[in-house]
């Protein structure tokens, strides 16, 4: 068993249990900052956690974390500034003007203090703050690829001083690429064949009905 | 759960890179799913004893819920606030998403309220991919087929065809909402070809996806686009807990409940799209789930009380390679792909037992079968058997870096290296092969209600093939939210008297039947939530004080 405490409440829990595991364990009400539960995907579970012995406060994701004898944990809020950045993928215009949009959508990101807040903060260790600034210059396929395996958890949102909102410009940077300039051909030839009418399903095929 | 061989045995059994021979089987497929598959035997259904399914066979643990009486009464909605929109959404997946921005577009007024927070859904966790059939050798026929096939004939097929048919614009309009797909060549976007996988059960490549996070991508791309979308109000930790009905037994809305406030909200809405998912977090034959917390299986419970008929209640997917040690992980999603590329399940006694690739419910009922008869391994109170991913490392140096990322994240979290030590897995309760019957724009049989991905029935039949889900989930989530904002606004829909009359009736049906009406449903969140509505809203008097101010 292991001891420690949430939102200052102290627990008693096994030791192989997360964070969130614990809470369902004490027996206490759980109906929020949970999502998938374990497969670390959501990043509703955003935790503060301070360990014994270690003097800095860390960020981390409640699902994914081992509890451990003395940790302190608080459960953050889900933080949604009222402005936000806002934009609709159908009107961004081609991708030639994709520099521009970036400026006039996120027009903080050019002041980043390179303060590393957002790449403490967040707890799959991507490297928040290079995607960002190359999000800047307009190496858009770079910095797409830093922001891979983003869950949105917003924690480096939460740190950044200059409110960039990091991983929303890493999703916008994403969205603008996909859109703008996948074109598979072997989609648009079947979607050519389907707007001609070509491929039509035969309800009275052999391999539609059971085998008798 | 039964004990099995230990550990430390079963380590000792078992050889990296060893070939062990499988155990000859006598027992045929058909005896194995009999004797072994939760689907099957004799405690596997019941018989409805209320509602339009009433004599239809039902998972027992499920009846139970769908039998049950409702969370709410008149007087606990008598002086809650009136809200009115064209559409209301309920659930923030992928079919809610892909509804509400449908209908938006089509210059609706849109409320779309979610349990928890919006994207926070089964949705979010699929990795394997999406369905469609793009590929020279492959056509929306064969699809077709194969759907029909996997689903053992039990599939609507006017559905199946129209979801195959809908499969290459669904990814067309991902693309367009921002949504990546993996190519033959990343350094091709234009005009290269999409890396396809074939699904297990099927005659073509067919599996669209991104990495091995295909929901993930899915769903932050949904939930931006949402929530940047003006037509649509989001009320997230806003669970639904009834629906409304007019005199004319149409869908008129729902009840909300607030999480934030704790107060409940009356929403009138000319239509209604439930989109609330599955219920693997009802532990149904107390099994572990690979869902997340919120899937209770709520939309299910209130689209049958309201009177919309219900299919296939007695058939659901467990998914044979879920984590079971260590426990803290235990349920979580071991996904197909390892065992595709060959890695093998092995037993406490080092054998191999069945074929790994064999279709889902067969594989998970032979590892039930070992473990029933004494040859699992029990680690910490956990048992299981091994998916041998050293020996898979080892006969493709470099597979587990390169192709199942995840994996090797997943062996990190369970504590172990992929490479050097094997995971302990067990079935786990993944997807519910029936749900509400709808036609070809999602409409259920009570008017004004229509039902959108999992929770809705009829395309998979008795069983699912891989990656069909989430092609569902858009392909009827747009059709849904385009019928849905086409209903006309004749005032009077919005005005008639809207209530819980249909509450009333459903009680007089449960009494009659002999049912209790002390028990309660949708349950909203798991059980060891510690959640009690009632006390929460604080109805009644003398309700006691838990669950109230917990800590969170
Ligand atoms: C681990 C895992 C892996 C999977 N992998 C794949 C795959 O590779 N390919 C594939 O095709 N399919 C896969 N599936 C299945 C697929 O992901 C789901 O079937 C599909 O995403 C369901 O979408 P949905 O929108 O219907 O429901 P969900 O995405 O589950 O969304 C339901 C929403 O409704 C909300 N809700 C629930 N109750 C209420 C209420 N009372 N009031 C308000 N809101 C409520 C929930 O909080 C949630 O936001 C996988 C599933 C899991 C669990
Ligand atoms: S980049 Fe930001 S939102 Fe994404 S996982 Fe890291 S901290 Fe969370
Ligand atoms: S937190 Fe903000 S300012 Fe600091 S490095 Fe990151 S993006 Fe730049
Ligand atoms: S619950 Fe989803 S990331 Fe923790």
């Amino acid at each position: 068993m292991v001891q420690l405490s949430v939102e200052g409440c102290p627990l008693q829990v096994p030791a192989t249990s997360s964070i969130l595991q614990a809470m369902v364990a004490a027996g206490q009400t759980l109906v929020e900052g949970v999502g998938c539960m374990g497969q670390g995907v959501c990043g509703s579970c955003r935790v503060l956690v301070r360990r014994t012995g270690d003097s800095e406060v860390r960020t981390a994701l409640a699902c994914e974390t081992l509890v451990e004898e003395g940790m302190q944990v608080a459960f953050l809020e889900y933080f949604t500034p009222a402005a936000r950045h806002r934009y609709r993928m159908d009107e961004l215009g081609d991708s030639w003007d994709a520099l521009a949009r970036i400026g006039e959508v996120f027009p903080e990101a050019e002041h980043c203090r390179h303060c590393g807040g957002c790449d403490r903060a967040c707890p799959k260790g991507l490297d928040v703050q290079r995607g960002v600034n190359q999000a800047v210059a307009g190496e858009m396929a770079a910095s797409a690829h830093v922001f891979d395996e983003c869950v949105m958890c917003n924690l480096c949102t939460l740190a950044c001083p200059e409110h960039i909102r990091p991983n929303h410009l890493g999703l916008f940077v994403r969205r603008m690429l996909a859109s703008r300039s996948l074109r598979p051909s072997d989609l648009l030839r079947r979607l050519q064949e389907i707007e001609r009418g070509e491929p039509a399903i035969d309800f009275d095929a052999p391999g539609a009905r059971p085998p008798v | 759960m039964a004990s099995g061989i230990p550990y430390d045995l079963a380590r000792q059994r078992w050889q990296v890179g060893a070939t062990p021979p499988k155990r000859a089987d006598e027992v045929s497929v058909p005896d194995l799913l009999k004797g072994y598959h939760p689907d099957h035997g004799p405690r596997a259904r019941v018989s409805l004893a209320v509602g339009v399914n009433r004599g239809d066979p039902c998972q027992p643990d499920f009846a139970a819920h769908l039998q049950a009486n409702a969370l709410i009464d008149d007087v606990h909605i008598a002086g809650a606030q009136l809200v009115t929109t064209d559409v209301l959404v309920i659930g923030g997946g992928g079919g809610g998403c892909a509804a509400a921005l449908t209908a938006a577009k089509d210059g609706a007024r849109v409320i779309l309220a979610t349990k928890l927070r919006l994207g926070d859904s089964n949705t979010v966790m699929a990795e394997g991919g999406i369905q469609a059939a793009v590929g020279a050798d492959d056509s929306p026929q064969r699809h077709f087929e194969d759907t029909l096939r996997a689903g053992h004939f039990c599939g609507e097929p006017e559905l199946v065809a129209q979801m195959a048919m809908d499969g290459p614009a669904v990814i067309r309009w991902l693309i367009e909402l921002g949504m990546m797909f993996d190519l033959e060549d990343d350094d091709r976007p234009l005009g290269g070809k999409l890396l396809r996988k074939k699904p297990g059960g099927a005659t073509a490549a067919r599996i669209l996806s991104y990495r091995d996070y295909t929901g993930l991508e899915m769903m932050r791309v949904l939930r931006e686009a949402v929530e940047l979308e003006p037509g649509i109000t989001l009320w997230n930790r806003c669970p639904v807990v009834e629906l409304l009905s007019d005199d004319h037994g149409r869908c008129a809305g729902a009840v909300v409940y607030n999480l934030e406030w704790r107060c409940f909200v009356l929403v009138r809405a000319r239509s209604v799209i439930m989109a609330t998912g599955g219920a693997g977090r009802l532990h149904l034959n107390q099994f572990p789930t690979s869902n997340h917390y919120g899937a209770t299986g709520d939309g299910l419970v209130l689209a049958y009380r309201i009177g919309a008929r219900l299919r296939e209640l007695d058939s659901f997917q467990y998914h044979p390679t879920g984590i079971a040690y260590p426990r803290h992980l235990a349920g979580g999603l071991i996904s197909e792909a390892a065992r595709s590329a060959g890695a093998t399940l092995i037993n406490g006694e080092g054998e191999r037992f069945v074929d790994e690739l064999q279709p889902r419910d067969v594989v998970a009922a032979a590892i039930l079968r070992e473990c029933a008869e004494g040859r699992g391994i029990e680690r910490g109170g956990q048992v299981g058997v091994f998916l041998d991913t050293p020996s898979l490392e080892k006969a493709n140096p470099g597979i587990l870096a390169k192709r199942l990322v995840t994996l090797r994240h997943l062996a990190k979290k369970c504590g172990h290296d992929a490479a050097q030590e094997p995971f302990l897995v067990y079935p786990t309760l993944h997807y519910q092969n029936g749900g509400v019957a709808i036609d070809r724009h999602g409409a259920t049989g009570t008017p004004g209600l229509y039902a959108v991905g999992e929770l809705a029935g009829g395309i998979h039949g008795r069983n699912r093939l891989m990656g069909n889900a989430l092609l569902d989930i858009v392909s009827v989530g747009r059709r849904a939210g385009a019928a849905a904002a086409a209903q006309p606004a004749d005032g009077g829909t919005l005005w008639g008297r809207a209530g819980i009359g249909h509450v009333h009736a459903w009680q007089r049906e449960l009494t009659l039947a002999g049912l209790p009406l002390d028990v309660k449903a949708p349950q909203l969140f798991p059980t060891y939530a510690h959640f009690d509505l009632g006390a929460d809203a604080g109805l009644g008097a003398g309700m006691p004080a838990h669950g109230v101010g917990g800590i969170r």
